[in-house]
């Protein structure tokens, strides 16, 4: 008993978990996509009058262009901020200060303690000394770096643990190169995966938050959605699932993307291998 | 071919005192190896060598010139270290070659220098290889050739060994030698393995708790160590109670005369165990005089003996050092 418990436990933890998340997009999807009223969407219907032209009626509205573009904007400048922050920092803490590792840890947890709407009434009371920054649209990016903090943090911090940082950066500094060529040719090349999915993980917090943009009257992509689907209620469902569905395609270009040529070239010598 | 000495040089980390008043002179195309146990030194006083650490007090010279502060990738060293350091994104030529690129040497003279490198440490097939398609032995073969690609005056050895079995480490210890002795490049080698120490230098400078305690050639560390650390931390000891005066007597096994008449020799015993080791056997002996075990090598079939037989033991003259009490 207790090993076929053992054999099926995982597979039925998967098919719960699967419940849980894929039934309400599913009924979401149906009622975007599904030309049916809303008390007819009963399982006899699942396949009737499905339709995708609801799709194109967002794009037809002024403000989806425009908050789009202001939330791939925010994200691009997140991202480059948060590896411009964090690449050294965390390289300096490994090789100087490793001690410091536990409390800087702790300091980027702390956006997950702290609900967004806190951190939001924070600048709220700041706005009228900062108005000068609050006012730009792009003063969400360093925000949204320090509530991608706790993703990304953690991917560069294991990138840098996967690898000898220390002897790599002796044997660099050995063979000539200077701290910047260092950084470039040696720390930076080694961390693609780390780099990569911290990229991901920032794009995906910023093209995704709702809150902060939305107190602060910043007309960027969730708020537009959150807005649009009030006016346009099957229009706006069918905006969200296109949303989702482009963040599983970045994902997905995601782990595509963390194969690396070496990493290939390992698949390709371990599968020579295993044929011969 | 450059000298490279240390002078009074000290190192603390905190209230640890890695390294005391270290001097020590590297003669151009000499191969040094610094013997010690873990936390006494050796690795603080090649990084120092290397630029990775500044010591407190003391002058690092190459040739002529004070190094002390010049920074790692200012000094013209060559360094492999414990670990695998090749970088994993770049080929073994590329690795080969990166040192060389730092340095802004001509294409064509690159690409003939890796060749050459990588023929030197027998891996001329290898060179579009990554890191992870190699063994650990070939990994340090071409951390070898990176070190050498860009003939450094220095050569640094970070316990290149210690990682590898048995079999490459011995095979690539006889190689190193082999490198070395043909480019003359003057090297200092840290290690904790005193087989290999003995085996590729021209001196060992075997050092205790961030002192020197002694610099000498190989034979002179093994045959006449001159503390009682030395004697005890190279080679294995046997320490025999002084007959002639206070303190013990610290004695090299190879160096007990062993007699099967009991009354031929100073010290009586009864054999504890025989162990057949080919050309020589081990006989342990545990003493009347201090119960104490004492291990004698003797040429084997030279002495015909078993456990339980009494014997006596001398100490061949001239042999030993004394350890006060």
């Amino acid at each position: 008993m207790r090993n076929l418990l053992g054999k099926s436990g995982p597979k039925i933890v998967i098919l719960v978990t699967s419940v849980f998340f894929l039934l309400p997009l599913l009924a979401m999807t149906r009622f975007a996509f599904q030309n049916v009223g809303v008390f007819d969407l009963s399982w006899s219907k699942a396949f009737d009058k499905w339709t995708f032209d609801i799709v194109s009626k967002p794009f037809e509205d002024q403000y989806f262009t425009d908050s789009l573009y202001l939330s791939f904007k925010i994200a691009i400048g997140t991202a480059a901020l948060t590896l411009g922050l964090l690449i050294p920092t965390a390289i300096w803490v490994h090789l100087r200060v490793p001690k410091a590792r536990v409390l800087i840890e702790f300091m980027t947890v702390l956006p997950y303690v702290i609900p967004a709407i806190a951190l939001v009434a924070g600048i709220v009371v700041i706005k009228p000394h900062a108005r000068w920054f609050l006012n730009s649209d792009l003063s969400l990016i360093p925000f949204y770096t320090v509530l991608a903090l706790p993703f990304t943090y953690r991917a560069i911090d294991s990138g840098l643990r996967a690898l000898e940082l220390r002897t790599l950066v002796d044997a660099s500094r050995n063979l000539g190169a200077g701290w910047i060529r260092t950084m470039l040719k040696v720390i930076v090349p080694n961390l693609r995966s780390a780099i990569i999915s911290a990229t991901f993980l920032t794009v995906a917090v910023a093209l995704g938050e709702f809150t902060i943009a939305n107190v602060l009257l910043k007309r960027t992509f969730p708020p537009f959605i959150n807005e649009y689907r009030m006016r346009e209620p099957r229009a706006g469902y069918a905006l969200a699932v296109l949303s989702l569905l482009f963040t599983i395609f970045i994902f997905g270009l995601l782990s595509v993307a963390l194969r690396s040529p070496s990493a290939k070239s390992h698949q390709n010598s371990t599968k020579s291998r295993e044929m011969s | 071919m450059t000298s490279i000495s240390f002078r009074g040089i000290r190192k603390t980390f905190g209230s640890t005192v890695a390294l005391e008043a270290l001097d020590l002179d590297l003669r151009p195309g000499e191969l040094v190896s610094l013997l010690g146990p873990s936390g006494c030194g050796k690795t603080t006083a090649l990084r120092i060598a290397a630029g990775f650490e500044i010591p407190d007090t003391g002058i690092v010279s190459l040739g002529d010139n004070d190094i002390t502060r010049t920074p790692a990738h200012r000094r013209n060293m060559g360094m492999v270290f414990q670990s695998y350091s090749l970088f994993p994104n770049l080929t073994v030529a590329q690795n080969v070659d990166f040192g060389l690129r730092n340095r802004k040497v001509e294409k064509a003279t690159r690409n003939s220098r890796v060749g050459e490198m990588l023929e030197l440490v027998q891996l001329g097939e290898l060179g579009k290889r990554y890191p992870h398609q190699l063994s650990g032995g070939q990994q340090q073969r071409v951390a070898l050739a990176r070190a050498l690609a860009v003939q450094p005056e220095v050569l640094l050895l970070d316990e290149p060994l210690s990682a590898l079995d048995a079999k490459v480490r011995s095979t690539l210890r006889d190689e190193i030698r082999r490198i070395q002795s043909e480019l003359k490049t003057t090297t200092l080698f840290v290690t904790h393995d005193q087989d290999e120490a003995l085996a590729i230098s021209d001196r060992i400078g075997v050092m205790s708790n961030g002192r020197l305690e002694q610099l000498g050639t190989p034979e002179d560390v093994y045959l006449r160590p001159a503390s009682p650390f030395v004697a005890r931390f190279v080679g294995s000891i046997n320490e025999l109670p002084n007959i002639n005066g206070a303190g013990k007597i610290l004695v090299r096994p190879e160096d007990v005369t062993i007699s099967a008449n009991e009354h031929e020799l100073t010290m009586r015993g009864t054999i504890t165990r025989v162990t057949f080791q080919g050309p020589v056997t081990i006989i342990s002996v545990r003493i009347d005089m201090n119960d104490q075990l004492v291990n004698v090598h003797a040429a084997s079939g030279s002495i015909h003996t078993q456990v339980g037989d009494r014997v006596s033991l001398a100490v061949t003259p001239g042999r030993g050092i004394v350890e006060a009490a």
